[in-house]
């Protein structure tokens, strides 16, 4: 049954985000939306610690698994490789199954359902479970773009990498109406190196893949 | 404490899977072609090529220019592996000349893919009218036909919906197969029962003159545009340091021999001395005329779908271009960014509305849309892109002398210099003789108005680009960057280039 708190997972509020409320239906190209929720798994590992991003590398500082599945998952693709990746090759790699491996994790969670199609050559769909299943993902994009809050840095990350993935348009849902905005350029950048680097790379790779039309 | 699973391995598992996805010389290959839309070129440019300027050495022209691009792609793709965002020019002349200099080369690259799409209208728009009434007895002017293709160019740009791959690759294998039998067709009814050679030889490039070299290098170049566009799947390819070099070479190779066979079997099927009046006179038909009515009938019509695939292609390089600008706040910002889906709407939007107005000028102002759009607005795009591989080919020596490489001296100097050499020849000739390239009288408007639209475009791009240094240093350090503007990353990670062992 899913709470109006959400998981508290930055991939999976970036998945509730990018798709609809009701139909489930993506905002994104797929390669777009796999590169961010890559993005969106990398920052989770950053963020608990594991993983840093240096500027020619994807480092493991602490080996430890996380809790959760597929974090341990992840963490266990880039203590497997012999060599060290720079991060525009992880988000490739990672952005192949992202999509699936996250949809599959919010409906352990109880977020999202599946519903086959009634015309049999369309694969099955991801729906979510009820309209408000993003709530919580919204709620923390709002904190970063209404000024008179404080921005939280969950809500940092998730709004810069949101945006990095061409979600800037579906954001602005969660703009106040009145009072001042705040940018997302100015909330990032009070993230870590780290983070700002990961951002920058995921929209890199978005937007390398929208010149070479492989979006 | 449990231990986290691994997945060991002697070579690198994500190496491997990423190299899967990868592309290889055909996908390339394909992409190039793609751009290319080999009738539009056969039975649009080279027919109008021979009515306007009245010069024979078409076919030599084919030949020669390959080569000189030849030599140009040695340094050309080899610098590739240096920058990021590549496939596009002003890239590689920002990092090689100057910045400054790289936003006057952006601006001018605008304007010439601009040039180029929107010329594209000038000839479908015939092409429909004439295939309409012939087959659905429906009469209407050139530009409403323009228009219905323009709108449905537009609907899909925003839709972000291009033709299929599939879908492509039959029509440009029919086009190809096509072009061929008409070529054989046509050289095995030579005029006079004799077979001419005279269009072949170099003698034929300075025939009227030398400054004739420089016009017909401009026609030729038309030919080839869409070479240029390897690079931009770098990144995407397997085996990028031979992928692109070999795509490049091998459409550059199929390209000359393709339109030069083409072009020849036009003048030798009618005679040398008739070729260019039976181009006044028939235009398109100087191909179809070649083969017999069913060849000719398909012809027609695969010359209508390539004018439509080629107006799209290049629909999408301008608002690439705008988009990846826009990205780096050389353009205004709103160009690069997207609204729902990754699309680029603003600019989509802005190509549109270019193509818009330029169809109506036409279509009010009443100038024939065949010569006086396709024929002049394109080869003034080519005239562009020409000016934009001369300066490249001095940024490629710059490059290499500045920053260091691996390269030996025939890609670092020795072939971009050669090339370089001969692109400033034909420019300057070009320029000097633009009346011939338009059959304008020299010295009227047309003649010095439409290259000096570089020039302005230039100059105000090296404004701009002064502007940026002084006021926003941060987004002039950005130019040519592209896609990789927000990360400041100049060259490619290696994870760019294949890295198996």
């Amino acid at each position: 049954m899913p709470e109006l708190s959400g998981t508290g997972r930055l991939a999976d509020d970036l998945y509730l985000i990018a798709h609809h409320d009701v139909s489930g239906k993506p905002f994104l190209q797929p390669r777009a939306l796999g590169l961010g929720l890559a993005g969106a798994l990398l920052a989770e590992l950053v963020i608990a610690g594991r993983i840093r991003i240096g500027p020619d590398a994807v480092t493991v500082t602490n080996a430890t698994p996380p809790d959760e599945e597929l974090a341990r998952t992840v963490l266990g693709q880039i203590l497997g490789e012999a060599q060290r990746h720079p991060v525009q090759t992880w988000l490739q790699f990672l952005g192949r199954t992202a999509t699936a491996e996250v949809a599959e994790r919010l409906y352990r969670s109880g977020y999202l359902e599946h519903v086959s199609q009634r015309l049999p050559w369309r694969g099955d769909r991801w729906v979510p479970v009820n309209s408000d299943s993003a709530f919580a993902a919204f709620v923390r994009v709002r904190s970063v773009l209404d000024a008179s809050r404080s921005a939280s840095a969950s809500g940092a990350i998730l709004a810069g990498l949101a945006q990095a993935c061409g979600l800037g348009s579906r954001l602005s849902v969660a703009a106040p109406s009145e009072g001042r905005r705040r940018s997302i350029e100015e909330a990032v950048r009070e993230l870590g190196p780290d983070l700002l680097a990961l951002i920058a790379q995921t929209r890199a790779a978005v937007d390398s893949a929208l010149l070479s039309q492989r979006v | 404490m449990s231990t986290v699973k691994t997945t060991p391995g002697t070579t690198s598992s994500v190496s491997q899977a990423l190299a899967k996805d990868r592309l290889g010389v055909p996908h390339v290959l394909f992409f190039i072609l793609a751009g290319v839309a080999p009738l539009t070129v056969a039975a649009g440019v080279i027919p109008a090529a021979y009515s306007t300027t009245g010069l024979t050495g078409i076919p030599a022209a084919f030949i020669a220019v390959a080569i000189i691009l030849g030599l140009f792609v040695v340094g050309y793709v080899a610098m590739t592996r240096y920058i990021t965002n590549s496939g596009a020019f002003y890239a590689f002349i920002s990092r090689g000349i100057g910045r400054v200099v790289g936003v006057a080369a952006a601006l001018i690259a605008l304007l010439s893919y601009s040039f180029l799409q929107v010329g594209l209208y000038g000839a479908f728009g015939p092409a429909a009218a004439s295939e309409a009434s012939a087959h659905l007895g429906v009469n209407a002017p050139w530009w409403v036909w323009a228009l219905v293709a323009w709108g449905i160019i537009t609907i899909l740009g925003l839709l972000r919906v291009d033709i299929t791959g599939w879908i492509l690759g039959i029509l440009l294998t029919a086009e190809i197969l096509v072009i061929i039998a008409e070529t054989v067709s046509g050289l095995l009814h030579p005029a006079g029962g004799h077979l001419s050679f005279a269009t072949l030889s170099p003698a034929d490039l300075t025939s009227a003159g030398v400054g004739t070299f420089g016009v017909l290098s401009v026609v030729a170049v038309l030919g080839f545009v869409g070479f240029e566009q390897a690079p931009v799947l770098a990144e995407e390819a397997r085996r990028a340091h031979r992928t692109i070099p070999l795509s490049t070479y091998f459409a550059l190779g199929m390209i000359a021999i393709v339109y030069a066979a083409a072009s020849w079997a036009m003048a030798a099927n009618v005679g040398t001395d008739h070729v260019v009046k039976a181009a006044t006179q028939e235009g398109p038909g100087l191909l179809f005329g070649l083969g017999g009515n069913t060849l000719s009938q398909t012809a027609q019509f695969l010359f209508m779908t390539s004018l439509f695939a080629a107006a799209l292609a290049f629909h999408n390089v301008v608002w690439r271009y705008m988009y990846a600008l826009g990205r780096e706040n050389v353009l205004p910002a709103a160009l690069g960014r997207t609204g729902g889906n990754n699309i680029p709407k603003l600019a989509s939007l802005a190509q549109s509305a270019t193509g818009l107005f330029v169809i109506l000028l036409y279509a009010v102002g009443g100038w024939s849309p065949f010569i006086y759009l396709f024929f002049w607005l394109g080869t003034t795009g080519g005239f562009g892109i020409l000016v934009l591989i001369a300066l490249t080919a001095a940024a490629i020596i710059a490059f290499f002398a500045r920053n260091q490489n691996e390269e030996n001296a025939w890609r670092r100097w020795i072939a971009p210099a050669l090339s370089f050499v001969f692109l400033v020849a034909i420019v300057v000739l070009a320029t000097t003789h633009y009346g011939i390239l338009l059959n304008a009288p020299p010295g009227s408007a047309a003649s010095w108005m439409l290259p000096s639209s570089y020039v302005l475009v230039a100059v105000v791009g090296v404004a701009w680009g002064l502007i940026l240094k002084a006021r926003r240093p941060q987004v002039y350090a950005a130019i040519g960057l592209g896609a990789h503007a927000a990360t400041g990353q100049l060259t490619p990670s290696p994870a760019a280039e294949d890295t198996q062992a």
